[in-house]
Parts: structure tokens; C-alpha cells; sequence
């Protein structure tokens, strides 16, 4: 199982100690999904053997409007492996975009509804379920955010969108397990499936865009190989 | 007061719990408890947490490193875990609260899952981000203190 993480100078710890961490709590990998005018630098293949954690380049796409989002999901789709964007304002046109692969935290200081989320279905946009003020906020704070949760998982179940899970840490401290995020996840009326699913989506969406970026791909369905020759 | 027959006993389960905080971290068992109380009550409610009923038995914290045995009632372990979960400071100190595993008696939980405590931190000065930084550093994680508290590290982020 995944999980997406935002590292130093994004949050509070540098990527190699998240991958520490995760190591210890058997995660298989973690996404860096720094927010892109944040972008943290580390060297992925020596952390990754250091610490046996698979980390998957990503970026968290913020703009003030469309037109800079627009060009910045064009900047960032051929650098990282994946795109998030920054859930809120920007939700629609994330949802109409398939080069995005996940809409962060969409009800955030957003909304999503049901003309979001067919049209998030039908472009393979993968919604996040964001556990980030579950876990650390308490009051009405996390009222209003299990409330937005219940009404993202209905309209998720509905129009069977895709989806992944995160608790979002901004450090090694905000980590915890996947099994921790399951206990919470059927605290709050999720099923143990739906939150091993959404953290096993990290890890799909990662292979399949590194697949795709593989020099062997031409598109789905074709790629350059080696064939048995004709007798 | 008798005690209750064999069968009738409440039946529990006792979870190993580590925490970790920064350095300069104060927590007591007692401030770790609250903390429990206060967030069993805020995610599962009144009646949830004696439903659950949570209490810590074994504590042990120095230096931003510890262990706790938390008992929970048997067939609750799931609801235990989720609160432990939410745990994200305590007294305004940013913890990471995590449960390693689960035992049927308080010995046997600590001797499956509870580690000895790692070594005191060893302080000094050493070059973080292009800048001189003092540190904590305790086998391969360090803690950086920097202009706004502290930034985690490991040996890959220091030259």
C-alpha cells in the first residue's frame, strides 16, 4: 500500500525520513506530492534502497486561475510520474482534464457534485478522500469534514468514480498505518475494502503511468517489442 | 466485593503502542491518558468509549521516544486502534502514535512489542540545507532545529 506525502520545504520533514517512517509501518511505497511551488529535491533511487520504499515522483498542482492551471498540468504531465491538483477551485476543470490523475481534497474549500463526479468517471480522474481533518482536527472543524467525506462517498459509490485514500502527513509525526487508516476509515462508516482500495490506487496509478512513460509505449494497446518470428 | 466467576469476566486485549515526538518533547503518562480519554470521547462518543473502554497500562517516555500498553475490550481492537489513530499531539507536542501489535495479556505484550528504548541522542552541529543547524541525532534519524521548530531528517539529508 501507498501513501501520498507532502515533504520538506512542503511540510515538516525531508523525504528520506518519511521514507523511514514508512518503512517501519509497512507502507511499499510513498507518492511526494509536494505542492508545486514547494518542490522538494531528493535523490528517489538511493533513498529507495535505502529504506526498501518504492517513491513515485509527484506534484500538487496550485493556481489563482484556469488558464495557469491549465498550462501547469501541461508543465508538470511529462515530468512527474503523478499530477495532483490542489482540490477547491479548481475542481471542475481537474475532473474535465484526463491528463490529471487525482483531485486532491475536493471539498475542501470547494464542492463537488454529481455533474463533477460523472465527469471525473468518465475521464479516470481519481478522486481523494482526504483523512487529513479526521485525523487532526477535532470540533466542528471534523464534523464539517466527515460530513463532506459522507456526501463525496455517496456520489462516489453512485457514479463509480475512482478513488484513492490519504491521511495527507506533512511529517513522519502525521504518518500512520494503513491498518490505523482502515480502523478510522470504518470509525467514520467506510468499509476496510473501500480504504485498502484507495490506498492500493497510488500504487496502480504509479505503475500505469510509469508504463506509460516507458520508451516501449506508443498508446494503450500498442508498444514497441519483441516478437516470435514466422517459421 | 467476590470476584466474578471465570466466565463472566470481562475479557480484554492489550495493544503495544509506540510514540514518537521531537527531542525536546515532555509527555507523562498521565498527559498520555487525557489525551486518549479526550480523543476516544470526540471520535466514538460517550458511548463508544465504554464501549471500548481504553486505559494505558504500562508507560515509558524520554527523549521524544516511547511505548504504552493500552487495554481495550476484546472485540473492540479495531475502534481502539482508530482512536490511538487520532492522537496527533499531546499538550500542543506533535506526536506520531502508532500500534504495533496485539496481545492477550499485558507480558506477552510487551515482550512481543515493546522494544527497549534507542539510545539517548547524541547533539551537535551538523550541515542541513546549505546551513550550519544544531541537531538531534539518534541512529539514522535526526532532528534538525531550524528557524520554525523542527525539520526531520535521516544521515541522507546532511553533508
Amino acid at each position: 500500500m501507498y501513501e501520498a506525502v507532502h515533504a520538506r520545504p512542503d511540510g515538516t520533514s525531508t523525504v528520506s525520513r518519511l521514507a523511514l517512517t514508512a518503512s517501519e509501518l509497512e507502507y511499499d511505497g510513498l507518492v511526494v506530492r509536494c505542492h508545486d511551488d514547494a518542490m522538494a529535491e531528493y535523490d528517489p533511487n538511493e533513498i529507495a534502497a535505502g529504506f526498501g520504499v518504492d517513491l513515485v515522483a509527484g506534484v500538487e498542482l496550485r493556481a489563482d486561475d484556469r488558464s495557469s492551471m491549465a498550462s501547469a498540468i501541461t508543465r508538470h504531465r511529462s515530468r512527474q510520474t503523478i499530477v495532483c491538483v490542489h482540490g477547491g477551485q479548481h475542481n471542475r476543470l481537474a475532473c474535465e482534464d484526463e491528463r490529471v490523475d487525482v483531485l486532491a481534497h475536493p471539498m475542501a474549500d470547494g464542492d463537488f457534485n454529481h455533474v463533477l463526479a460523472r465527469a471525473a468517471a468518465d475521464n479516470g480522474v481519481h478522486i481523494e478522500f482526504n483523512f487529513a481533518r479526521v485525523l487532526r482536527a477535532d470540533g466542528g472543524e471534523r464534523v464539517n469534514a466527515l460530513r463532506d467525506l459522507r456526501r463525496l462517498r455517496t456520489l462516489v459509490d453512485k457514479y463509480d468514480v475512482p478513488y484513492v485514500v490519504s491521511g495527507d502527513p506533512h511529517s513522519h509525526l502525521e504518518l500512520r498505518a494503513p491498518r490505523e487508516l482502515v480502523g478510522v476509515g470504518t470509525v467514520i462508516g467506510f468499509t476496510d475494502d473501500q480504504i485498502r482500495h484507495g490506498l492500493l490506487a497510488w500504487k496502480e496509478i504509479a505503475a500505469r503511468n510509469r508504463d506509460r512513460r516507458s520508451e516501449s509505449f506508443i498508446e494503450p494497446g500498442v508498444r514497441i517489442g519483441r516478437y516470435e518470428e514466422d517459421d | 466485593m467476590r470476584h466474578l466467576p471465570k466466565h463472566l469476566r470481562p475479557r480484554w486485549r492489550y495493544l503495544g503502542v509506540e510514540i514518537e515526538a521531537w527531542p525536546d518533547a515532555q509527555i507523562t503518562r498521565g498527559q498520555f491518558q487525557r489525551e486518549l480519554y479526550y480523543n476516544a470521547q470526540n471520535l466514538i462518543g460517550d458511548v463508544g468509549s465504554a464501549e471500548v473502554d481504553l486505559s494505558v497500562f504500562g508507560f515509558s517516555f524520554s527523549n521524544g521516544d516511547g511505548a504504552a500498553v493500552v487495554r481495550v475490550r476484546r472485540g473492540e481492537v479495531e475502534r481502539g486502534r482508530a482512536v490511538i489513530a487520532c492522537i496527533d499531539q499531546i499538550d500542543d507536542q506533535p506526536v506520531r502514535v502508532a500500534v504495533r501489535g496485539v496481545g492477550g495479556t499485558v507480558r506477552a505484550c510487551e515482550e512481543r512489542y515493546i522494544r527497549r528504548p534507542l539510545e539517548t541522542p547524541e547533539e551537535r552541529t551538523v550541515a542541513f540545507e546549505n546551513a550550519d543547524r544544531f541537531a538531534f541525532v539518534r541512529e539514522r534519524r535526526i532532528a534538525v532545529r531550524t528557524d520554525n521548530g523542527f525539520a526531520g531528517a535521516t544521515d541522507f539529508d546532511i553533508e
